[in-house]
């Protein structure tokens, strides 16, 4: 009998200890994890950007993109830009990589494989943790039209607006990553960008959504573009 | 179960209450490295995009 109670009440601890164990796991480890691979990711994109210019591919909203040879594909898994966002955070910046996978998240934003290039013609469309791994998106719904997204391959400094969010959908809700989305009030085909992270803060039953178009490019060699500045 | 672990230690109980604590950290360093990464996709934290890929 004594034997019998002891085991039990050895495994509730177990199983006690094994939760504290995990819920650490899932809110500071993840997070040390993350900030870790994403610091990296920025200091490889900073040492791959420094070796070789790359070719400027930037093309002003409304200009005729003419480009002597084609841009090279973003490769899975692999960061190609950074992203601020002066409203979620002086000091916010992130990688930006190719693929929504689950691997892929964990070290930065994820580009919608399928979507437009950053400033392309189309829908330049990321995901992100809202909380986990960095709490890349912790601070979404602080997002209001007007508030810029600033984003750089390397060679270009490419400024979005913000026009409409945060917009709270379902998951399946395909549409918002469209070339131009429904119900984001965008009518006719543009240089857009769209970011989605799920909602409520823990949940995953809905998705929140932030539309933008691309207001302004500049070369980097000119500088940080004036939404940086403050 | 514990008391079972702590019977079958070789040494003194310095020696034992050393190779317990060398047992834990090796079972949450397994838990960390391997358990709780493969767990964590279970949960909805990794929800985050409109088309579920």
């Amino acid at each position: 009998m004594r034997v019998i109670v002891r085991t039990v009440s050895e495994l509730c601890i177990t199983v006690g200890a094994l939760i504290v164990l995990f819920v650490a796991y899932v809110l500071f480890w993840t997070g040390v994890r993350a900030d870790g691979a994403m610091n990296d990711q920025i200091d490889r994109l900073h040492r791959q950007w420094s070796r070789g210019r790359a070719q400027p591919t930037a093309a002003a909203p409304g200009e005729r993109t003419v480009t002597a040879r084609r841009p090279e594909p973003y490769r899975r898994g692999e960061a190609f830009a950074i992203m601020y966002i002066p409203r979620l955070g002086a000091g916010w910046h992130k990688p930006v990589l190719e693929g929504t996978g689950t691997g892929v998240l964990k070290k930065g934003l994820g580009h919608y494989a399928r979507t437009a290039r950053l400033g392309g013609r189309g829908n330049f469309s990321v995901a992100g943790h809202r909380r986990t791994y960095g709490d890349p998106f912790k601070d979404f719904p602080r997002l209001r039209p007007g508030d810029a997204v600033v984003l750089t391959d390397g060679s270009t400094w490419y400024t979005y607006r913000i026009d409409k969010g945060p917009y709270k959908t379902v998951p399946t809700d395909v549409g918002v990553i469209d070339p131009v989305p429904g119900k984001s009030g965008y009518a006719r085909p543009g240089r857009y960008l769209t970011l989605t992270t799920c909602d409520p803060e823990w949940g995953h039953s809905h998705r929140l959504i932030v539309w933008a178009h691309l207001d302004a490019t500049q070369p980097v060699d000119t500088g940080e573009p004036g939404a940086l500045r403050r | 179960m514990y008391g079972w672990i702590w019977r079958h230690l070789p040494g003194n109980a310095w020696v034992k209450a050393l190779l317990s604590l060398v047992l834990v950290l090796a079972v949450v360093y397994v838990l960390f490295q391997y358990v709780f990464p493969w767990a964590e996709p279970l949960l909805p934290f990794n929800d985050v995009t409109v088309d579920n890929q």
